[in-house]
């Protein structure tokens, strides 16, 4: 695996490992893209999933797999996941824009309308980015949710901000 | 003197939660520490912890610690903080020296019918030219500056070792407002979870393999301005002629763990050599019970490991001392036991964590052979 | 591990003991931790071997070619932890 000896995913790699959306349904809007690909005692995020979209069962290092059709892409298990491992993709954002939504630990946290860099999965900047929307209630735990637009073709790269 | 039904050694994970057990089932407990608060790496791990919802995963480990201390003063446990056990003698009498409030310290000896000692586990340095000077500290150090004491050990960082400590501590730092400028590992593999290290490369910062540090350059001021780093071989000796300088003004060394033994060794416990829990160890059974009657072991004393373990184990060996003590029935104590060796399985699969399960196996059978049944410390 | 050693290097911090004090100490005879300690002091310093003993470990693993766990681990008296003789005068005898 690429992972452990770069640090980075590719994105067939994650293709081979995880279940990701399809283009049908990344076409009806938000849904989450889970990026955990190894078997590690973990489950939150099954339980963060109020519509039962994430299944891990038993044993708990099993791998999440998500299901699409039931995922509303509304971001709870963005929040929750200890390895910062998912976001929410909305390729249907604009005609020409998409939506990445990411777990961003680190102050200064972006603000609506500010604009960042956006960065791939090994730290390189893709392209400029717009915040469009920043959630952080309690029940996130200081996890604030971050959501950057994007042109589209850079919807399956694009994973963060740049720190400032 | 003195008296207590429990005496348990070290406020981490394990020995709280041991705290808690034996004080739930009616024990008279003290808790004694050396630190200045109780909880012990919890409340500077600022990160969600993995695991199961039994572990109270996605969880911050500060908040864990909270919850732990606050069930523990619900159990009556009573905890002594900047108190050092320096001595365990025959007929379970201990020598503690005591903090007291006004900031002195005071010679207590006291009788304790059950000993459980959870003292967790120490950094492992590494050799280098300059190793000692100034700017060069272990990772866990460099934590506790910034998520305890709210100081960043410097600006520029360089991080030694990509296992979970590394990974997360690099990330910690960068969270802190610290550079990390790169992480070192000898290995041809990150060593730590995926998610840990995508978190780090994510933000830009890279991971250098199969190489090591070989010096830490000395400045003007006395202190760290840089350090050599070079590719290694398969041996892990260094490649002469790919040797680079990185400037940084701090190197943090996360080359693993040890287990603290010295209480353990002064019981008089049986230990075991064992690799990869970190070294020697107190030889245990499944009631984590030692060699020694009445002498438990919780946590990374008992090989390096993790919060959650340290927790179950701690719970375990509350449980079996709580049973000695008559508080708690054969047949209970060992349903309870079921339970939580369920959960410590559960945590030990996986590609990171089936090596540990067959360890614990090796001690326990080891215990089973050369112990079989504990003796009174000598 | 991997880093080149030279004779000046401390190893024992607490105690300022170096790698060629430690070398010399194993070519008197020392094959072990307790060995080496009883020779040299390293490890009867303030940490009490916390932070060398592994390094003076990888010493004799090197030096000798024996295992880490044939180079065994040292001892523990008390006071297990530095105590003033103040202190230990006033507590009560066991």
């Amino acid at each position: 695996m690429a992972l452990i000896n770069t640090g980075y995913l590719e994105y067939e790699e994650l293709e081979s490992i995880q279940t990701l959306p399809s283009d049908e349904r990344y076409a009806e809007g938000p849904v989450a893209i889970i990026e955990c690909v190894q078997e590690i005692p973990c489950n939150p995020c099954e339980a963060a999933c109020h519509f039962g979209a994430i299944k891990i069962g038993e044993p708990i290092t099993k791998l999440p797999t998500l299901i699409g059709e039931k995922c509303v892409g509304c971001g709870m298990c963005v929040a929750r996941c200890p390895g910062l491992a998912i976001v929410v993709v909305d390729k249907t954002f604009t005609d020409t824009t998409a939506t990445v939504a990411f777990p961003f630990e680190y102050y200064p946290t972006p603000v609506v309308g500010e604009e960042r860099n956006a960065m791939n999965r090994k730290g390189e900047i893709v392209c400029k980015g717009k915040i469009v929307k920043v959630v952080n209630p309690a029940s996130y735990d200081h996890t604030p949710v971050v959501t950057v637009e994007i042109p589209k073709e850079f919807a399956d790269e694009v994973r963060t901000v740049e720190r400032i | 003197m003195l008296e207590k039904d429990v005496l348990v050694i070290g406020a981490g994970p394990a020995g709280l939660a041991a705290s808690i057990e034996a004080g739930k089932y009616g024990a008279s407990v003290l808790l004694v520490d050396l630190n200045m608060q109780p909880g012990g790496q919890l409340f500077k791990q600022i990160h969600k912890f993995f695991g199961s919802s039994a572990h109270r995963s996605g969880t911050r480990g500060y908040d864990i610690g909270k919850q732990l201390l606050k069930e523990a003063e619900e159990s009556d446990v009573e905890i002594w903080m900047q108190s050092t056990v320096i001595g365990i003698f025959p007929g379970n009498k201990i020598a503690i020296e005591k903090g007291l409030d006004s900031g002195e310290k005071e010679m207590v000896t006291m009788q304790a019918k059950k000993i459980i000692i959870a003292t967790g586990a120490s950094e492992n340095a590494i050799r280098f030219k300059g190793w000692t000077t100034p700017g060069v500290m272990g990772a866990g150090a460099a934590q506790t500056m910034i998520n305890v004491n709210h100081v960043k050990p410097g600006q520029k960082i360089v991080m030694l070792g990509t296992g979970n400590v590394g990974l997360i501590v690099s990330y910690q730092l960068m969270q802190a407002g610290c550079d990390v400028v790169s992480l070192i590992e000898a290995a041809p593999k990150i060593g730590g979870y995926a998610v840990h290290a995508a978190k780090i490369r994510r933000a830009g910062v890279p991971i250098r393999l199969q190489h090591t540090i070989i010096e830490a350059k000395k400045g003007a001021d006395g202190c760290v301005c840089g350090c050599v780093i070079a590719q290694v071989d398969e041996h892990f000796q260094p490649i002469p002629g790919t040797e680079e300088t990185i400037a940084c003004d701090t190197i943090a060394l996360a080359a693993g763990l040890k287990p603290t033994m010295d209480l353990v060794k002064l019981a008089g416990c049986k230990l075991t050599f064992n690799g990869p829990f970190g070294g020697y160890i107190p030889l245990h059974n499944e009631r984590m019970e030692t060699s020694c009657e009445g002498v438990f072991v919780a946590g990374d004393t008992t090989g390096v490991e993790e919060a959650n373990t340290a927790l179950e184990e701690g719970k375990i060996a509350g449980i079996s001392a709580a049973e000695d003590l008559g508080l708690l029935t054969a047949d209970a104590a060992s349903d309870k036991r079921a339970e939580i060796w369920d959960r410590l399985h559960s945590l030990r699969l996986g590609p990171f964590g089936e090596r540990r399960m067959i360890e614990k196996e090796v001690v326990m059978d080891e215990y089973k052979e050369r112990i079989g049944t504990p003796s009174p410390i000598q | 591990m991997s880093a080149e050693l030279t004779d000046d290097m401390i190893v024992c911090r607490c105690e300022e003991v170096t790698v060629g004090e430690i070398k010399e100490a194993i070519r008197e005879g020392a094959r072990d931790i307790v060995g080496v300690k009883r020779r040299t002091r390293a490890g009867m310093g303030l940490c009490q071997g916390r932070t060398c003993e592994k390094l003076v470990q990888q010493l004799l693993v090197q030096e000798l070619g024996i295992s880490p766990k044939e180079a065994g681990t040292s001892s523990a008296r008390p006071p297990v932890r530095p105590v003033t003789f103040g202190e230990l005068a006033k507590g009560e005898v066991l």
